[in-house]
């Protein structure tokens, strides 16, 4: 049982540090900041995670703390991905062998064409009041 | 069983190596960023490597005080991430 258990601890400190390095690999090589931002969500969630898991499973370590960083993490990471993300959008990075860009248009649409509904007018110009 | 726990400190010691190259790889790219975002990535990157480092601490010197740190930091590096996206979209903190 015990041998199990070890077997799986070395399955996932490997399989941790190999989606590390493929993050950071990816992070080094991709072309502009929304594919980085893909492969940089890998790290958070994929690498940590599994040598949680490792530590968790090793057995003369808390469990319960590593379930707890596991939970956390698994939140925690769409959320700082999905932040930068529309920050790097916000500030008009340009993404790089695309064809179309959905939001940008919406977002043109919505602001030249005059019929655009109330909520998002609203929400316009609170944006703009927020940036002067 | 004793030659699984050698291959397993092992495994531990050469991930920790890993690790420790890949946060300066990652420190020389927050160097020379090629914009905001890219850096503020890179910092994103520098945390959770850091965090991993502390997971591989607990499993390799038997103390649970490493994941309580690696908590505080996880929880750090969140709010860092969120409050630098909001300052980089809003010109403003709060």
């Amino acid at each position: 049982m015990e041998s199990v258990l070890l077997i799986i601890a070395i399955v996932s400190v490997s399989l941790g540090t190999f989606f590390s390095g493929v993050g950071v690999l990816g992070y080094f090589r991709f072309p502009d900041v929304y594919t980085r931002l893909h492969t940089t969500g890998k790290i958070g969630v994929f690498g940590v995670v599994f040598l949680l898991v490792a530590a968790a499973v090793k057995g003369d370590a808390a469990w319960g703390y590593a379930l707890v960083l596991i939970f956390f993490l698994l939140a925690s990471g769409p959320a700082t991905a999905h932040a930068m993300a529309s920050a790097a959008h916000r500030i008009g990075l340009k993404r790089k062998h695309v064809l179309r860009d959905d939001l940008a248009d919406f977002e043109r649409k919505s602001s030249n064409n005059g019929s655009a509904p109330p909520e998002a007018e609203r929400l316009s110009a609170l944006h703009d009041r927020n940036r002067a | 069983m004793e030659i699984l726990k050698q291959i397993f400190t092992i495994v531990l010691y050469a991930s920790l190596l890993i690790h420790v190259l890949l946060m300066g790889v990652t420190a020389f790219r927050l160097w020379n960023g090629e914009n905001i975002i890219d850096r503020l990535m890179a910092s994103d990157i520098l945390s959770n490597l850091t965090m991993a480092i502390l997971v591989l601490g607990t499993m390799i010197h038997h103390q649970n005080i490493f994941l309580d740190i690696a908590l505080g930091l996880a929880a750090l590096g969140f709010i860092t991430i969120i409050a630098f996206a909001k300052y980089i979209t809003d010109k403003r903190m709060f």
